[in-house]
């Protein structure tokens, strides 16, 4: 079951104007294979949402379970495992690995999953077919445009077919037509895979694709958007 | 945990930040190259003084007392350059106007000439030759007798006997009282007294272990006790040991001062790659996976700069061995370089296998708060601060 179950999040961070709360008493559920788009304006608490689902980040408080494992619970190994299995992310700004080609940087979710040898390279191939970027594999992630990360970090997340996908603002600094293409991407991917996709996002675009949308504000969330 | 696949991405990771692995390499491998050479200058000025004790006179291993049936053509064997029997006895000089004690030697000149130094160190006059009844005596005593080269003196024998009367052929300095002063030597072909000690100097090849050939030689027949210069000469022991300490201590000092610097370049290095470690840790790399990969990297690049390191400076003491560093200037009034100050540095699994190592415990030591750093953060903390 690839259902996300986020019960009572809050999330804190100390900063030079004390404590801010991130998020604040957040809860959602999605079922599995939707696809929820988390709204709100920069430093809504979008980002540490997403975060907090895919264990990057420790509540404080609150609960969440993904695809049946109560992420917050999880020691260091545990979490290690679930991410590199059970999650794929795609950042903001890509966050491709800048010392690895684009190549190297597919096969390594695949090789930290134990798929080594032809069978990553067969893969690696058909994922940068998948993405429409054939001819890059060679190339370092900073001779490439802002468009081409964003297709690649995609593919990244992809890889090793994890059941949840979370992305963060990937269409942040694409133009519009290459964002909605990567969306539209996402929204594929997910629904013939069964996997959940979570992706947070200022575009209300995005709304009128996915399964359910949430907003947040201040760390709080609206009514559903 | 796949090792191969974290060596392969802390490669990736050199490579691809040449500038940052060159920059600490050069760090790395200058210290180590400095300290090989350093060391096998060490080690050359402590053979140097071996060198130059046992090549005056006593040899590598000696004995005191050759049991009658021991010829010189017995000691032989492994790492034996060669060997000079010598007879000696207690006697008294006596001049014209003036007595005193003296140790009496019989020698070989020729052979002594092959082997020992000795001669090298006439101050006035000529060495011993042959069959003739020539004195060779040290400057200390030539003064205590107010003998000059030329001038008769008469060797007493200890129940006053004359054993005979001899001519000054040449007088010695080496600038060691004890030689200097009770030291006279006389041709074996012309040796007065029947009553005296046969003793052996053995002259060994470089690289030969003294106490290894005195232990050999002791199972000659009559079982002679031949002793190795670090037991006749414990001074020269006790000093040879304190510049090895000294040299580790400034070993272990630079390479303390030096990894302060690679410290906080490596720091650097991984600072500036943190990103990165954020993102695999986001990708589900667990936290021992995150430290081997700045090991290896750590280590990799260690490992290669100080190999670099230590090879280079190989070179420049193979160089440097082949004509020596004349330290006359330095060393003309140590009693341990009698003989030359020139200096060969050589390389020894000590010279060679120290700094290297010393370089690859201080990297380590360096990358200890960077990877408690990557480890302790949560990916997030790490992509949020950046």
């Amino acid at each position: 079951m690839n259902t996300i179950d986020v019960q009572g999040v809050s999330k804190s961070y100390r900063s030079g104007r004390g404590r801010v709360a991130a998020l604040s008493d957040v809860s959602l559920r999605v079922a599995a294979g939707g696809a929820l788009a988390v709204l709100g304006r920069s430093g809504s608490g979008k980002t540490t949402l997403l975060h907090c689902i895919g264990g990057l980040e420790r509540p404080d408080a609150g609960r969440v379970f993904c695809a049946g494992t109560a992420v917050h619970t999880l020691g260091p190994g545990a979490l290690a495992r679930f991410q590199r299995r059970r999650v794929g992310f795609v950042f903001q700004s890509g966050n491709l690995l800048s010392f690895l080609t684009v190549r190297e940087n597919l096969a390594l979710p695949l090789e930290l999953n134990g798929i080594l040898g032809r069978e990553r390279d067969r893969r690696v191939a058909a994922l940068l077919e998948a993405v429409g970027l054939p001819g890059v594999g060679a190339a370092l992630p900073r001779e490439l445009s802002g468009g081409e990360i964003q297709r690649v970090a995609f593919a990244r997340a992809i890889a090793h077919g994890p059941a949840i996908l979370l992305a963060d603002e990937p269409t942040a600094s694409l133009d519009s037509e290459t964002g909605e293409r990567l969306i539209g991407s996402m929204l594929e991917w997910a629904t013939g895979h069964a996997a959940t996709l979570v992706v947070a996002t200022h575009d209300p675009d995005v709304v009128a694709r996915v399964t359910a949308a949430i907003r947040l504000k201040d760390g709080r969330l609206e009514e559903p958007a | 945990m796949r090792p191969g696949l974290w060596v392969r991405l802390a490669a990736r990771f050199l490579q691809r930040s040449w500038r940052s692995t060159l920059v600490l390499g050069l760090m790395v491998f200058a210290a180590t190259g400095a300290l090989v050479f350093l060391s096998s200058l060490a080690v050359g000025t402590n053979d140097a003084m071996v060198r130059n004790s046992v090549g005056l006179l006593a040899g590598h291993v000696l004995c005191r007392d050759l049991p009658p049936g021991v010829r010189a053509a017995d000691l032989t064997g492994r790492g034996i350059r060669g060997a000079l029997v010598r007879r000696e006895v207690a006697a008294t000089l006596r001049s014209a106007t003036r007595w005193s004690p003296v140790e009496l030697v019989g020698v070989d000149p020729e052979a002594e000439k092959r082997f020992t130094a000795l001669w090298r160190k006439t101050a006035a006059g000529r060495y011993l030759e042959g069959a003739s009844h020539d004195l060779y005596l040290g400057q200390g005593l030539a003064r205590q007798l107010a003998a000059g080269v030329g001038q008769s003196v008469e060797i007493v024998a200890a129940d006053r006997s004359l054993l005979g009367r001899y001519t000054v052929c040449g007088i010695f300095r080496t600038g060691i009282p004890a030689l200097d002063g009770s030291l006279a030597f006389v041709p074996l072909s012309a040796w007065p007294a029947a009553d005296a000690r046969r003793t052996a100097a053995v002259f060994l090849e470089d690289g030969a272990v003294a106490a290894a050939v005195a232990a050999a030689l002791s199972r000659l027949p009559g079982s002679p006790r031949f002793e190795a210069w670090s037991d006749f000469m414990p001074d020269l022991k006790q000093l040879i040991d304190l510049n090895y300490v000294s040299m580790g201590i400034v070993m272990v000092l630079v390479f303390a001062v030096v990894s302060l610097g690679i410290a906080c370049a490596f720091v650097i290095f991984i600072l500036k790659n943190l990103r990165e470690h954020g993102i695999l840790k986001a990708m589900g790399v667990r936290p021992v996976e995150s430290a081997a990969l700045i090991l290896a990297q750590v280590t990799g690049l260690t490992l290669a700069a100080a190999g670099t390191g230590a090879a280079v400076g190989a070179g420049v003491v193979l160089l440097v061995a082949r004509t020596g560093i004349d330290l006359g200037a330095l060393t003309s009034h140590n009693p341990y370089f009698a003989v030359s100050g020139i200096i060969y540095p050589r390389l020894t699994s000590y010279s060679l296998g120290v700094p290297p190592l010393l370089a690859l415990v201080f990297g380590l030591l360096a990358a200890v708060w960077p990877v408690a750093m990557v480890v302790r953060q949560r990916a997030a903390e790490i992509l949020r601060s950046l």
